[in-house]
């Protein structure tokens, strides 16, 4: 037994789209090689379709009413071949018009990923004009080709899916960083299912902790900032939530998905550049010392902001952390950036009124936000994280801190 | 008033030995019409002096008016049969192609050989060849083919007026075709080809009698809502590749048709060049339409049978689209 697709074969020269009028045979059907299958509205007519293959109808996949496109799947055919599911056309039974192309086995771009596509050279370089993948475009030319039609016919579905929404006819090409970000932000909202928590940071004794150790430094040393704090902080915070110091792995409902644990801490710092943001990852942040950690973030944002940051320097994180500054919002959430478990906006330092124990005072304070993919962790725990975090940079000692490496 | 493809080419050259005394005819029986009767009465009109008949030597011909050419005047020769032209091969591509270069522009050989080629009406093997892919390779040379009466006037009068040695390459099925001559028109430029008909969806180019076929072609597969442009060549030496390029930037698809055999000929060359020099506009393989490699049967029905024709053409353009 083998499992065929049947698919909308071409009708006349220029079909592109089809709507199934009805369908003649139920499933479980047995139909006959030649015997009528289905009635296809094209632009120009109503056909009869006729199966290629003889055997039982096992599955429909295009019900009355649907539209389709040429080469669409419409429905499985069991046979009692004995190879693997392959595709076959249906063929219109309109005499003189005839399939003429053989279609690829659907299994055979499955399987063999550098398989070459098939592809005219115009094509090539059209889709390349546009940054069309070639991966994505039915091949509708001989064996599969890849022809200019494919290509115009996706990009006139883009434009189509563009004007839908609203967008302004003439469109500024993407450079490659807003693409890099476009592609990712899409996928963490598309595919990431992701929470807040929020909790304020009170920093009055950070800001002094950090002074006095700013005044034990010999002259030269790069000053470590409140993000080399918040950076140590969280390495120590992950450590004890080796929940959240993990990524993802796999697609929810398959039975292989799991969570891969990080060693060591691996964080992201959001760095705005030009036309978007970097997120340069430092690795091994629980061994390194604030004054190497300022050192390196200091090296490392300045090759970030002059673009030449080591492809290592961009992969590897499980968490990250975006920092606005002083002159950024009160409070704001940032998008988990896949395949990280979390990322943690932290807003803009105020003087707050704040009542501690009753007693009425004025303090240095940001609102701190966690977003978390829940598919790795919950609210309690997640709460927890935060909880354990402003309670490290809040503490008011400073030997707490590991200043050397 | 429409005339014959052989009263036009007769008006042409009657235009030309008026208009400068250093035009003459030459050929086998010229004086008396020449095979198929293109210079009748104009020995009569120019006198024996300018319109003169040869012994039977192609390599006679072509030598007396490559001498001839070179002392200043400007021949027109005929060869009867293009099949024939082998045996002025060693004068044309020896003597005649060569003497502006090896003498470094000192000298000119300004001659036009009218000769007649192509299959019609069981002219059997030895007088139906399309030879002219041979002649593409010689530098030094020009090879028109005209594809109709009205455009075989203007590219005869610009060979005459060329001052190169030019291959003037007529078929004999286009002979008896009627067309009007629209009076005071511009002669064409010898070395551009023409758009016989605009199209968008496929290139077809041809030279000589097919492009009729392909016009043909072009008309039946109009009726299937395919747009064929049609190139017609009219200089295959040298080649117009401009046009050729304008038109396949635009249409992306090329069908080149062409009578003589597939192997090595004018479509190879073409084909060719535009793999090269137009590869990223294709959308589909160059494909050539031409007669099998075989000769020219005698039996009118083999003879039919082996040509290439307007439903090869339409068959081609249709696979081409899928």
């Amino acid at each position: 037994m083998a499992l065929v697709a049947l698919e909308i074969p071409k009708v006349g020269l220029v079909m592109e789209n089809a709507r199934v009028v009805r369908w003649l045979k139920n499933v479980g059907d047995e139909v006959q090689q030649g015997e009528l299958l289905l009635e296809l509205e094209t632009e120009k007519s109503v056909v009869e379709i006729e199966s290629t293959e003889t055997g039982r109808l096992v599955e429909i996949l295009l019900q009355a009413d649907q539209g389709a496109r040429v080469g669409d799947r419409i429905a499985w055919l069991e046979n009692n071949a004995p190879s693997a599911a392959v595709a076959a056309s249906v063929s219109p039974s309109v005499p003189g018009q005839a399939m003429a192309t053989t279609p690829t086995p659907p299994s055979a771009h499955a399987e063999n990923q550098t398989e070459r596509i098939r592809s005219s050279p115009v094509a090539r370089r059209l889709a390349a004009e546009h940054a069309l993948e070639l991966q994505q475009i039915t091949g509708t030319g001989p064996r599969g080709r890849v022809q200019l039609i494919d290509v115009q016919r996706s990009l006139h579905t883009q434009a189509v899916t563009a004007g839908a929404a609203g967008a302004p006819p003439s469109l500024e090409p993407l450079s490659n960083m807003r693409r890099a970000l476009a592609r990712s932000v899409t996928l963490s909202n598309a595919t990431v299912p992701q929470f807040q928590v929020e909790r304020a940071v009170d920093w009055t004794v950070l800001n002094a902790a950090r002074a006095d150790l700013i005044a034990q430094l010999p002259a030269g040393t790069p000053l470590p900032t409140l993000n080399d704090f918040l950076l140590q902080g969280i390495a120590r915070t992950l450590l004890a939530f080796a929940a959240l110091n993990a990524t993802f792995w796999g697609d929810a409902n398959a039975a292989n998905a799991g969570v891969v644990p990080a060693k060591g801490t691996h964080i992201g710092l959001v760095v705005a550049v030009t036309d978007g943001l970097l997120v340069p990852v430092f690795h091994g942040v629980e061994s390194l010392g604030l004054v190497e950690l300022a050192r390196r973030r200091r090296e490392i944002v300045e090759r970030a902001l002059g673009g030449r940051l080591k492809r290592e320097e961009l992969e590897g994180a499980t968490f990250s952390v975006s920092n606005l500054g002083a002159g950024g919002p009160d409070r704001f959430t940032a998008l988990v950036n896949p395949p990280q478990s979390a990322i943690l906006a932290v807003g803009r330092q105020r003087d707050c009124v704040v009542a501690p124990g009753g007693k009425i005072q004025v303090r240095r304070m940001s609102q701190l936000t966690l977003t978390v993919d829940h598919r790795v962790a919950d609210g309690r725990l997640a709460s927890d994280f935060l909880a354990a975090l402003v309670a490290i940079l809040e503490s008011d000692t400073l030997t707490d801190w590991k200043t050397e490496s | 008033m429409t005339q014959t493809f052989i009263e036009i080419l007769r008006r042409a050259l009657d235009e030309e030995l008026a208009q400068d005394p250093a035009v003459h005819l030459l050929g086998e029986d010229v004086a008396e019409g020449g095979a198929f009767g293109v210079t009748n009465g104009l020995a009569r009109k120019y006198g024996a002096q300018r319109v003169r008949n040869t012994p039977i030597s192609e390599a006679a011909i072509t030598g007396i008016a490559t001498g001839a050419a070179l002392c200043g005047l400007r021949p027109v020769l005929e060869i009867m049969f293009i099949d024939f032209a082998t045996l002025a091969l060693d004068c044309l591509v020896n003597q005649s192609a060569k003497y502006r270069y090896m003498s470094g522009g000192q000298l000119a050989v300004p001659m036009v050989v009218r000769t007649q080629a192509g299959a019609a009406g069981g002219a059997a093997a030895q007088h139906s060849q399309s030879l002219e892919a041979w002649f593409i390779q010689i530098p030094g040379l020009v090879v028109v083919a005209p594809s109709s009466p009205v455009e075989a006037y203007g590219l005869l009068k610009s060979a005459v007026r060329l001052g190169d040695p030019v291959l003037f390459i007529e078929h004999k099925r286009l002979y008896a075709l009627k067309e009007a001559l629209v009076e005071g028109g511009e002669l064409p430029q010898i070395g551009q080809a023409r758009v016989a008909r605009v199209g968008s969806d496929v290139t077809l180019i041809a030279y000589s009698a097919m492009v009729r076929n392909a016009l043909e072609a072009a008309d039946e597969l109009a009726r299937s809502g395919l747009s064929v442009e049609v190139i017609d060549l009219r200089t295959l030496l040298p080649l117009d590749m401009a046009t050729i390029a304008a038109s396949v930037s635009k249409t992306h698809r090329v069908v080149i048709a062409h009578e003589a055999v597939q192997n090595g000929g004018v479509g190879a060359e073409i084909s060719a060049r535009i793999g090269s020099e137009l590869f990223d506009e294709l959308d589909a393989p160059v494909t050539r339409v031409a007669c099998p490699f075989a000769p020219i049967p005698f039996a009118p029905e083999l003879e039919r049978a082996l040509l290439p024709g307007t439903p090869n053409i339409v068959h081609a353009v249709r696979a081409l689209i899928g």
